[in-house]
């Protein structure tokens, strides 16, 4: 388990590292000796850093939004810093369109899709770095880093590229290859297609993550049960369900909960690529807030639909939670 | 039950970076005349308004005159009303803003824009009054004209004369035969029109005599299903049909000029300065260009345009108002404002200026256009359609892609009366 979360931290999650954090080693404070205060106060003095930087750098701006969702705030309030209180409207308002509850199930659907697509290919990959000679081994693990590590806006940039219809490569090819009718090919006309594109783009940023945190979680699985296993005449697949599986179960559930975070809440693969179009059909959630908030000005409604996205999240993401609090409890 | 609160509230935390806005308070501004020493005037001027020689010598004379330093600080176009909104709302505005004509009236409704109505009267009596007219909202004059333009017709002589075609079009119809002929006899694409510049479609609907807004009561509404808005967009559909232009785009994704200047484009549709964004990209397209005012359906009277034009604006927030004022005199004087015509091809803020274009190409093809040119409906409410995504592009992809333009402006009518019915 330690292995994920070293992987986990990346530039755009600090929170995540913290998760670990507040675990503090058991059985602390029974020093030889009476215990002492100094000792009994020393998880929270630990603790103290990471809370306050979660609380300034996240806290606070969720405080300022909240009020902010309960406000009219248009250009001409914040140009002449007018504060109007204007109670739920602004729910009201996001809540009785059609739009809003459109946008939830098209985030919905969008990262089940993707999450799915992630783990399957993430765990394909994963087990196949387990399986290659050294060599191989390192040239995918170079292939899948670089991947990793380049800049989601870049990326993004490389794929509309990619993807021009005029002077893109795909069509290039396509039309090479004697699929002609695809040399001047739109596929950002339609909202399928946009999501595609934008799909490919997202799984392949993710799926080094999730291969090479599982292919650091297999080799913790102990050599000796898969001979156990053979000698009690387990097949491949046997093996696989009966050992690797049950070893890796807890690492793809925070997996695939993460992924499921960062899905969802995935904004510049999809703006960059078409702004949410064709005609805002591949508006998700945070562009739902985005377009609505910052693009039309209208910027307590947009505060109002990105605390709503926090309460879609936290109703997708319940069941870990729970699970995790769970756990949590039992080893209490 | 502790660390399992402590969970909670971290797993809480590690969603919520989703989105946050801020807006923040501090509000006071004094205009302080006489002792500009020391003081430093900031400029915010868009991407190609300002052509070095004349930051060069307005600087110099500013200086001279007030003791102050002015510094430009250059703009882009894309999201330029999200980022002004924003510097209004500090403590620390821009001093002098440039702002779009059709902008204007929104933010002069925000209240974040000085009252300029003195300097009107000081130095403004001959501004042309079509042109002044969009930075008038509630009798006061919220900013000064700066400087319009319209698009012409930019083509690549070569081509042209490859398809045997002696001399420009003066009609619309002698236009598309031309077309029609460069797509025949060359292999080169007869004009690159994307499904989206919408201000050549905003033109067009000038061109029929269409408004794109109408006033139902006391608010105002989406105009897009009058059938002379449908006429509009079918002259924009038959150009694009001489064009393998993605539909979705507009003509700055790519840039249209930077396509043009592979020099296997006969004709597009734009601004002056593309010409210079053409040759940028590829210096040997220089001798090959050509221009022309976009004909319309008679020779007597060439096709509507939309009239782009820029106007300066005083922050109210700035405390250095005064001296902005300083500022506006000496850059919208005579001497400079002929000067920026001269240098970049577009029209003055006066009538009288207008010999300073005498011998620039692009400013000859666009001077006639200008005279039967409009702007998009010049009230506060408009700002917000035009924000991305903007649903007049929507319309005419649409169109493009084959429905009727009664569809298609039903399917956008909602989003643009939610827009325009946005309370300031």
């Amino acid at each position: 388990m330690s292995v994920q979360t070293e992987g986990t931290d990346t530039a755009g999650e600090p929170a995540v590292r913290k998760a670990r954090v507040p675990a503090p080693p058991r059985g602390d404070g029974r020093s030889p000796g009476a215990p002492s205060r100094r000792h009994a106060a020393a998880p929270y003095l630990l603790l103290l850093p990471a809370l306050l930087a979660t609380a300034v750098l996240l806290g606070w701006p969720l405080v300022k939004n909240g009020m902010l969702s309960f406000q009219n705030l248009n250009p001409r309030q914040l140009i002449q810093h007018l504060t109007e209180w204007n109670g739920v409207d602004n729910y009201q308002e996001v809540l009785s369109g059609d739009d809003f509850w459109r946008v939830v199930g098209r985030s919905v659907v969008f990262t089940a899709a993707n999450v799915v697509l992630i783990m399957v290919l993430g765990t394909l990959v994963g087990l196949l770095l387990a399986r290659l000679g050294k060599k191989m081994r390192l040239l995918l693990m170079v292939g899948l880093v670089l991947a990793w590590a380049m800049p989601v806006i870049a990326a993004t940039t490389v794929y509309q590229w990619l993807f021009a219809q005029r002077f893109g490569v795909v069509n290039w090819v396509l039309d090479k290859l004697g699929w002609h009718s695809m040399a001047d090919h739109n596929w950002l006309q339609t909202q399928f297609s946009t999501f595609a594109v934008v799909t490919l783009l997202i799984v392949w940023q993710s799926i080094p993550f999730v291969a090479i945190n599982l292919y650091a979680a297999t080799t913790t699985i102990p050599k000796e049960l898969y001979e156990a296993a053979s000698l009690d005449g387990a097949g491949a697949w046997k093996g696989f369900t009966s050992v690797t599986l049950p070893f890796l179960r807890p690492f793809l559930y925070a997996t695939t909960f993460l992924e499921v975070i960062w899905v969802f809440k995935s904004f510049a693969q999809i703006f960059a690529m078409n702004q949410g179009g064709p005609d805002h059909l591949t508006e998700t959630l945070p562009i739902y807030a985005y377009v609505e908030g910052v693009g039309n000005q209208h910027f307590g409604v947009g505060a109002a639909i990105s605390f709503l996205t926090i309460l879609v999240l936290l109703a997708i993401t319940s069941y870990y939670l729970r699970m995790v609090l769970k756990q949590e409890e039992d080893e209490l | 039950m502790k660390r399992k609160l402590a969970a909670a509230i971290v797993i809480a935390g590690m969603m919520v970076s989703v989105s946050a806005c801020g807006g923040d308070d501090g509000d006071d501004k004094n205009a302080g005349p006489d002792s500009f020493k020391g003081q430093t005037l900031t400029v915010w001027a868009m991407d190609g308004s300002t052509p070095d020689q004349w930051v060069k010598d307005v600087t110099a004379a500013f200086e001279k005159k007030t003791g102050a330093k002015l510094k430009f600080e250059t703009q882009k176009w894309d999201g330029i009303q999200q980022k002004i909104t924003t510097a209004l709302s500090e403590s620390n505005p821009p001093d002098v803003l440039e702002v779009g004509n059709t902008q204007t009236p929104a933010y002069a409704a925000t209240g974040g824009l000085a009252d300029l109505s003195d300097l009107k009267k000081e130095i403004g009596a001959d501004w042309t009054p079509s042109v002044s007219q969009s930075s008038v909202y509630d009798g006061k004059q919220y900013a000064a004209p700066w400087y319009f333009t319209n698009r012409v017709v930019i083509y690549n002589k070569k081509i042209w004369a490859k398809a045997g075609i002696k001399d420009t079009p003066k009609t619309r119809d002698e236009f598309f035969k031309d077309l029609e002929t460069i797509g025949k006899k060359t292999d080169a694409e007869p004009i690159y029109l994307p499904g989206q510049n919408w201000y050549f479609f905003d033109g067009l609907t000038i061109g029929q005599g269409a408004d794109l807004v109408k006033k139902e009561g006391d608010k105002y509404v989406s105009n897009l299903g009058d059938p002379k808005v449908a006429k509009a967009m079918e002259i924009y559909k038959k150009y694009a049909s001489y064009s393998k232009a993605p539909k979705d785009k507009d003509e700055a994704t790519p840039q249209q000029a930077e396509v043009f200047a592979k020099g296997n484009t006969g004709a597009f549709i734009g601004m002056g300065w593309e010409a210079g964004t053409a040759v940028a990209a590829n210096k040997a397209i220089e001798k090959d260009l050509g221009y022309f005012t976009i004909p319309g359906e008679t020779p007597d009277k060439p096709e509507g345009v939309f009239l782009g034009g820029s106007n300066l604006a005083v922050a109210q927030g700035s405390e250095k108002q005064a001296l902005a004022k300083e500022f506006l005199k000496i850059a919208l004087s005579d001497q400079y404002e002929g000067q920026l015509a001269k240098l970049n091809g577009v029209i003055p803020n006066k009538k009288s200026l207008e010999s300073n274009l005498k011998g620039n190409a692009v400013a000859e093809a666009a001077v006639p256009g200008s005279a039967v040119g409009g702007t998009t409906p010049l009230i506060p409410e408009w700002g917000a359609v035009e924000n991305n995504p903007n649903p007049i592009k929507s319309y005419m992809t649409a169109v493009l892609n084959g429905k009727s333009p009664a569809d298609a402006a039903k399917q956008v009518e909602d989003e643009i009366n939610k827009r325009l019915a946005q309370q300031n």
